[in-house]
């Protein structure tokens, strides 16, 4: 059965293979995305006040961005759009009529997905260095912690864009949830602004909630604003996070799926 | 116990109200009401293994919603189902394990792999040992020729094609039960004779048990012994099919191109009576209409040859699809045909 879930992996990375044009637009439209964050903060860094309440300066918040460029690019929209749209015509039926955990069969998917997402991100970061330059590179333990963490953010980011694609069982629209989620996620993470930089209240409902584990957790890590026994404990949270969305996912599929309706016939 | 039983088995869908346009839609946002739509009331089904039941009814009456609550994909709102010693949308894997589901509608393939890889992916989900997974493919090769089918790219696969592949994708697992959803929609006379006879040597050979959806009434005279016709969700009818076609298909017609007008038609319906004479659109030509189990053609051949100079004729078989039309329009009661 394992290489059932192996198939599966090389399965969504074919797929990605296939609509790889659609892909790099995408990307194209991240990494403008990433260079107007890019000049926004220089602009911005020139103000101590913004260093002084980051606790870090130009060189480091260019590595912030990039991180979350990264983690932005990882298990990104792949999993939930093309759920959504077995979901809404109906071609679900299929895959339920297969001897087959669902939820396993998906994030095998995502799986190579973020394979093929995570390789590109990371070229396009080599380039991005390339021309921007002066990024310090992490000290040993925190390069691996880092590593970690990169690879955590997969489950928790499939436990996420998994749910927001179940969805689409109750609201059969897609567009409007993804856009949510985006949002959501772009903001608790930590991708648009640092969490540090949050009013008081909002720092504190960004750090139980699970989005902050996307970027904040791993680029602390890297910057070492978090280090040693504090580094591990923010791990060990995103990988309950990882467990929790999983149980989570389980229990709303089990309510999802009372809900199907066969679309089409 | 049978292979498939349902009991009482129903299905409601509960649909929002909407009033029409926009003002409908924004209206719906506040008071939110909802009709409920039976598609499925009170089944009771029992298949036997080996059986080849034809499942039939107009378009919604419950056919293809039926089909999704014994494969496990939707849950009844009530009643109770069984197949093969499961129930289904409670232990939808190993229900899964049983079966093999064909929509004419929809692929089981993946879009952008060959079909080769989707087959290679389906023995892995089912755990096919890799010189079963040969044997079977080989075997399906004859009917069905994979062998042109294995490199192309399932979206690059014409219908009837894709047909052929879905039916091996269907069946590499050799499934105890076929579910058939209207497999040969919309392809063409030879494929569907294809589809037809890769079935009905799936039932001989394997003793496959299948339950097959579908409007064409050509797919249950060749592959079903059994019919169940079924109607705004309920079942109608359920017996054998020799039983509806004796009990509702007796009449039969005789078409015959003469040489001359018949000098005197009566003295054909007094040779064989019970009869019914009605005259062609030409005067040379006659038709003849009689209760196969009271008149034998041969009889009506023969009264005809005597009275007229008989050129040629043709005989119109009992059509299921007749008793069936019948049905739907609700002028025959097939509570007859039960007892």
């Amino acid at each position: 059965m394992r290489r059932a879930y192996v198939m599966h992996a090389k399965l969504g990375l074919q797929q990605m293979l296939a609509y790889r044009a659609g892909f790099f637009l995408g990307l194209l439209g991240n990494l403008f995305f990433l260079l107007s964050m890019f000049y926004l903060w220089r602009v911005l860094l020139k103000n101590p006040r913004f260093t002084h309440a980051l606790g870090w300066d130009w060189s480091q918040m260019k590595a912030y961005l990039l991180i979350g460029f990264i983690t932005g690019i990882l298990v990104s929209t792949f999993t939930d759009y093309t759920m959504a749209n077995r979901i809404r015509t109906g071609d679900v039926a299929l895959d339920l009529a297969r001897p087959i955990d669902y939820q396993k069969a998906r994030f095998s998917e995502t799986l190579g997905v973020a394979l093929f997402e995570f390789c590109t991100a990371v070229s396009v970061c080599a380039i991005v260095v390339a021309v921007f330059g002066g990024m310090q590179p992490p000290t040993l333990q925190a390069g691996l912690l880092f590593t970690v963490s990169l690879l955590l953010v997969v489950p928790l980011k499939f436990g996420i864009v998994y749910m927001s694609g179940l969805v689409c069982f109750w609201t059969t629209n897609y567009l409007g949830v993804s856009w949510s989620r985006q949002a959501i996620v772009n903001i608790m993470s930590g991708a648009l602004v640092p969490i540090v930089l949050f009013p008081v209240w909002l720092q504190g409902v960004a750090n139980v909630l699970p989005f902050q584990a996307i970027v904040w957790t791993p680029a602390r890590i890297y910057l070492g604003t978090i280090h040693g026994t504090e580094a591990v404990m923010w791990l060990a949270i995103e990988a309950a996070w990882g467990v929790g969305l999983w149980i989570l996912a389980r229990l709303m599929w089990k309510v999802a799926v009372r809900k199907l309706v066969i679309q089409g016939g | 116990m049978a292979l498939i039983e349902t009991r009482g088995m129903t299905k409601v869908f509960r649909t929002p109200l909407k009033g029409p346009g926009l003002a409908g839609s924004v209206k719906h946002l506040f008071t939110r009401r909802f009709t409920d739509r039976v598609a499925v009331a009170n089944v009771d089904l029992t298949i036997e293994a080996g059986e080849a039941v034809a499942y039939v009814g107009p378009n919604g009456a419950g056919k293809s919603t039926t089909i999704k609550m014994l494969t496990g994909i939707l849950v009844p709102t009530s009643g109770e189902v069984h197949a093969n010693g499961v129930v289904p949308h409670k232990q939808r894997i190993q229900n899964a394990r049983n079966i093999g589901v064909v929509f004419g509608q929809r692929t089981q393939l993946w879009w952008d792999i060959p079909v080769r890889e989707s087959l290679a992916l389906l023995k892995e989900i089912h755990r096919i040992p890799q010189d079963r997974y040969e044997a079977t493919l080989q075997s399906f090769n004859e009917l069905l020729e994979l062998g042109e089918l294995l490199p192309v790219i399932g979206r690059r696969l014409s219908l009837g094609q894709r047909m052929r592949a879905d039916l091996a994708a269907a069946l590499l697992h050799d499934p105890k039960i076929l579910y058939l959803d209207e497999p040969t929609i919309g392809l063409d006379i030879s494929v569907k004779d294809r589809v037809r006879a890769f079935i009905k040597q799936l039932i001989a050979e394997r003793g496959t048990t299948v339950m097959l959806t579908t409007h064409d009434l050509g797919d249950i005279e060749d592959i079903c012994r059994r019919i169940v016709i079924i109607d705004e969700g309920r079942i109608i009818y359920d017996g054998d099919l020799q039983a509806v076609k004796d009990t509702f298909a007796r009449e039969r017609s005789m078409h015959f191109q003469l040489h001359h007008p018949p000098a005197d038609p009566a003295a054909i319906a007094a040779r064989v009576p019970g009869v019914k004479l009605v005259a062609g659109e030409k005067p040379e030509q006659l038709g003849v209409h009689f209760d196969r189990f009271e008149v034998s053609a041969a009889d009506v051949v023969a009264a005809v040859m005597t009275e007229a100079d008989v050129i040629d004729f043709h005989i119109d078989e009992p059509a299921i699809e007749d008793v069936i039309r019948k049905v739907y329009a609700g002028q025959l009661d097939l509570s007859a045909a039960e007892a």
